[in-house]
């Protein structure tokens, strides 16, 4: 299938003609009298094909083409972009699950009461929210008028110059784990303060499926008959909920959870823009602006290789969770 | 015989979109101590619904409006009103004193956990004083059998260990280990509650005469057969030794071969542990092979209730009669019940099952039939008689 | 009581989807009666554009003559967000009437005929599908060149594949049912079959799932317009509106909130817009989620 999905983004390519994507290479003017030079050299007049082969060819040998938005090589660009995006996907999914799960077990568990309305009618407010303009108004409430949690970007002045001075070591170009690796408390609270908004902006939105998911789940696993069995054992209400209701219902939640950091991490790209904050999202939407083909080819693959290593690991995690999906024959 | 329960005037009414539906309407019935009692009928007859009555656990948006259940039995001299209980003290019969399998073995039990878990849930959940007894008794053994210098370092932890157990001992749920299990990391310490469940666990696994009982304990529930699974949930009723084992429809859903070792299995338990059994099912000879007396229930009424020789060999209910001669038999064609089962919406005034009866009398239709004890045990509600 | 009788009844019993059943009306309402509620002054050409009284820069707070004040280039607000709720539901009966029908002939040409025709047509839609819909969305709107259109054009080349999918799906259970057979068994060509017996029971779900779309494609939209990939400046989107707000949602200091009109009306009525199709929709999977058993 990522054959296929190669296929298809380098068919878009052929749309551009040689002219098109030659000019893409092109960093100034001088470089417009060569336009035939160039596409000789890059090979662009060639048949489709031969075409495809070349580039497949430099893909799997880890080379994506360049990045004019970057600056910099493609492949290079997404292991420059990506910590930032992962930075908020860290600390936004976990907040994402945990409150959907909380939100949706209580409003399995209170059915058609207030309760339920209430929480579902918050979760799918947040989802119908324009996520641009959730961004707007938070930093309109909290810049304009706290004054405090300040975008735009990852980091204040001041921690930026740190940050990149010889004196902090960057393991993980993920500014809180740097800094508390690096034991530097003012980073750390710098980067978390310009976390908040993204963070709170995403969480937001995203809490709606979640909940809606742990909801359907853990009525439908209410409704099995082992419930009934916990009940007639005598087991208190609160046991057969908790014990035995929810860690059915969980599993299904997990495979979603599993698709949520696929879509989190391949880039929240309005969040970024809004917040300035230089991820994944934020190059990918540069490059679809300004037609800069390989980089919006390359976020493409990028996007597709871990959709498929996410299945991959939620497969195996499921394994672990169901113990019906493991290996397993009847005893008589 | 001495009466276990008795249920008076029970009506249980489910309030639907569609109307009002009276799933029992208005029931009488004994169930004796150590008697097996079946219940035939068909479905919609209100027998699993008896069944739950009993036990509290009538799903919304049914209801039990009127009547009473009265437990009587070794520590209910003067009877239990069970429709007025608190619901923890309800909870506390639930499991212990009347427990339930039902129908459809792999829908009861959870396939997250494993067999052995499920059982022991039972002990650590009605049986805590004796686990605690029981490992207070271990701990003194090692107490006094330890030696050497690996046991004279534990020992301090034996004698905490010791008061631990003791005091569950005394009562279920003491302050001290209640206030352990809340620190996640701590819980573990009650290790030994477990350890004994598990054990009586296997034991009731013999019981029920499942192989291999500690292999079997540790497997899931997607791992056994159905016949396995529904010793196993037998198992799990039986835990406690209950008064009353409730039983819905528990050989319906098995092979025909397995089906006459359950019912093997039944007879067994009512001889080693002198249960109560409340037998459901729709099929007459299998209600013929285990029960000592029969009940037949048709639009949540109960029609006809007698020993098992006398309502096989002298039914009196038209209806009885009607199942009787629709057991098919080799040798001459097949016997219907002319019409269809009582609507359960608008059901027909009067005796439900006139519109059907080939001996309908006018007065069937006016007023519901009161029953009466026509011979020696034998009851019926009909005007015939 | 019949089916469609049962289904209403718990719908409006249901107070979450009552309210969005509400909310959709009142939009509709407006959408329909936009000329009158803002009628377009007169000599200006396309209603669709918002008119401006003048052209200085920084928005009015609302006024007599400007209900709801002005935003960037004096365009008035008021005007924008009634005008805007019309130009919301084309785009979105565009966008979902022809993903439905692309959706609907690939899908069941996929789920009737199976076989290699099956294989190809669902390679194709999982290509789309792994793609990242808003990046390759831009993609489309950049290459054709930012305007309306373009940005339904480029949401339907987005959106066809998710329908394609439940169709075939759906088509693939009717298509084993009993009547199915019966009708080929008595003679009838494909397309007979197809076209009279498993469409019209396979589209429910997908019918179901577009009218509930309508929020997403809209919200989709304004994401578009708010990144300078949609309509164009003054025209009456509520994207393009926010976009407008973006300079001015902090003031000067001392009055943060100064611009707060131009910031919080355009985006009030996107959210009002999509929850009221989004509760509906939540309450159409309620009702109709196999696995919550019906009373």
């Amino acid at each position: 299938m990522l054959f296929g999905v190669t296929l298809f983004i380098f068919s878009i390519t052929a749309f551009f003609s040689p002219v098109q994507r030659a000019a893409l290479y092109v960093r100034d003017v001088k470089q417009l009298a060569d336009l035939e030079q160039i596409i000789q050299h890059f090979g662009l007049d060639r048949p489709i094909v031969m075409q495809y082969g070349t580039w497949l060819g430099q893909v799997l040998t880890g080379n994506l083409g360049y990045s004019k938005i970057a600056g910099m090589p493609v492949w290079n660009a997404i292991w420059h972009f990506l910590p930032a995006t992962m930075e908020i996907v860290i600390f936004a999914v976990p907040l994402i699950i945990l409150i959907g799960v909380f939100l949706g077990s209580k409003a399995a568990a209170n059915k058609d009461k207030p309760v339920d309305h209430a929480t579902r009618l918050m979760a799918i407010a947040g989802w119908s929210l324009p996520s641009f303009w959730l961004g707007l108004l938070l930093i309109m409430v909290f810049y304009g008028y706290f004054g405090g949690f300040l975008p735009p970007g990852r980091l204040s002045l001041q921690m930026d110059i740190v940050v990149n001075s010889a004196a902090f070591i960057r393991y993980t170009h993920i500014n809180t784990i740097d800094a508390i690796l690096n034991l530097n408390g003012s980073v750390l609270l710098d980067a978390l303060r310009h976390l908040i908004l993204p963070v709170i902006t995403i969480s937001v939105i995203n809490v709606a499926f979640i909940m809606r998911l742990m909801r359907s789940s853990m009525l439908e696993s209410l409704g099995k008959g082992y419930i009934l069995t916990a009940r007639a054992k005598g087991l208190p209400e609160r046991t057969v909920v908790n014990k035995h209701a929810r860690r059915n219902a969980l599993i299904p939640v997990l495979t979603v959870s599993g698709y949520l950091f696929a879509g989190l991490a391949s880039g929240a790209v309005i969040t970024e823009t809004i917040f300035y904050y230089k991820g994944i999202g934020f190059w990918a939407w540069q490059s679809a602006v300004n037609l800069d083909i390989s980089a919006i080819l390359g976020f493409a693959m990028f996007t597709a290789v871990l959709f498929v290593l996410v299945n991959l690991v939620v497969d195996v995690l499921y394994t672990r969770v169901d113990p019906r999906v493991r290996l397993g024959g009847t005893v008589q | 015989m001495k009466d276990l329960i008795k249920i008076r005037d029970l009506t249980v009414r489910f309030h639907t979109y569609e109307g009002v539906v009276y799933a029992i309407d208005d029931l009488d019935m004994d169930i004796r101590q150590g008697e097996t009692l079946g219940i035939v009928g068909e479905t919609g007859s209100g027998k699993t619904m008896t069944a739950l009555a009993i036990l509290r656990l009538v799903p919304y948006p049914g209801k039990i409006e009127s009547g009473s259940i009265v437990l009587l039995g070794r520590d209910h001299q003067s009877g239990l009103e069970l429709l007025k209980l608190k619901e923890d003290r309800m909870r506390s019969i639930r499991g212990n004193k009347i427990s339930m399998v039902f129908q459809e073995p792999g829908a009861a039990l959870n396939p997250v956990y494993t067999i052995g878990d499920q059982i022991s849930e039972v002990f650590l959940l009605h049986r805590r004083q004796e686990l605690g007894r029981l490992a207070k008794q271990r701990v003194d053994n090692l107490l006094s059998n330890g030696s050497g210098p690996a046991a004279a370092i534990r020992r301090p932890f034996w004698r905490w260990q010791n008061r631990l157990y003791s005091k569950i001992a005394e009562r279920p749920n003491p302050l001290e280990p209640r206030i352990l299990t809340h620190i996640p990391l701590f819980r573990r310490l009650l290790w030994r509650l477990r350890n004994e469940a598990e054990l009586l666990t296997v034991n009731m696994l013999k019981d029920v005469e499942i192989p291999d009982p500690a292999r079997v304990a540790g497997r899931y529930p997607h791992e056994l057969s159905g016949g396995m699974k529904q010793r196993a949930v037998i198992a799990m009723a039986l835990a406690c030794s209950p008064e009353l084992l409730i039983a819905d429809e528990p050989t319906t859903s098995l092979d025909v071969t397995i089906q006459a070792q359950m019912l093997e299995l039944f007879r067994r338990i009512k001889v080693d542990k002198g249960a109560s059994v409340l037998f459901i099912t729709h099929n007459l000879g299998v209600a013929s092979e285990v029960c000592d007396r029969v009940g037949v229930m048709y639009a949540g009424r109960l029609c006809e209730i007698a020993s098992v020789e006398e309502m096989f060999l002298h039914p009196l209910h038209p209806y009885t009669k009607a199942l009787l001669e629709a057991v098919p038999m080799p040798g001459r064609p097949l016997q219907t019940i002319p019409g269809v089962l009582a609507d359960a919406l608008n059901p027909p005034p009067g005796c439900r099952f006139h519109p059907r009866c080939p001996s309908a009398m006018p007065t069937c239709q006016q007023e519901r039939p009161k029953p009466k004890e026509v011979s020696k045990d034998h009851i019926v509600a009909c005007y015939l008689y | 009581m019949s089916d469609w009788k049962l289904t209403a009844r718990q719908l409006v019993r249901n107070p979450l989807s009552l309210l969005g059943i509400i909310i959709i009306t009142l939009y509709i309402a407006i959408a329909v009666f936009a000329p009158l509620i803002a009628p377009t002054p007169e000599g200006h050409q396309d209603p669709y554009m918002i008119p401006r009284e003048s052209y200085g820069a920084t928005p009015q707070p609302p006024s007599q003559e400007h209900k709801l004040g002005t935003t960037e280039g004096q365009y008035d607000i008021f005007y924008g967000v009634i005008w805007g709720a019309r130009s919301a539901f084309r785009v979105a009966l565009v966008v979902i009437v022809i993903t439905l029908v692309i959706g609907i002939l690939l899908g069941s040409l996929a789920g009737y005929f199976g076989g290699t025709i099956d294989e190809v047509i669902m390679r194709i839609t999982d290509i789309f599908l792994a793609f990242p819909w808003l990046i390759l969305a831009m993609a489309i709107v950049s290459a054709i060149g930012p305007s309306l259109k373009s940005v339904m054009i480029a949401l339907c080349a987005v959106w066809w594949p998710s329908y394609a999918r439940l169709i075939r799906g759906d088509i693939l259970q009717v298509r084993e049912e009993d009547y199915v057979e019966a009708a080929r068994g008595l003679g009838a060509s494909s397309r007979r079959v197809i076209m009279r017996h498993v469409l019209p029971n396979a589209i429910y779900p997908a019918l179901i799932m577009a009218s509930l779309d309508i929020g997403a494609v809209v919200l989709s939209a304004a994401a578009l317009s708010f990144l300078g990939l949609g309509a164009s400046e003054g025209y009456a989107d509520w994207g393009q509106m926010t976009q407008f707000a973006r300079n001015w949602m902090i003031g000067p200091a001392g009055d943060p909130f100064k611009y707060w009109y131009a910031v919080l009306t355009p985006g009030i009525f996107i959210l009002f817009f999509v929850l009221g199709w989004n509760l509906l929709g939540d309450a159409f999977r309620d009702v109709f989620d196999p696995r919550l058993a019906r009373r």
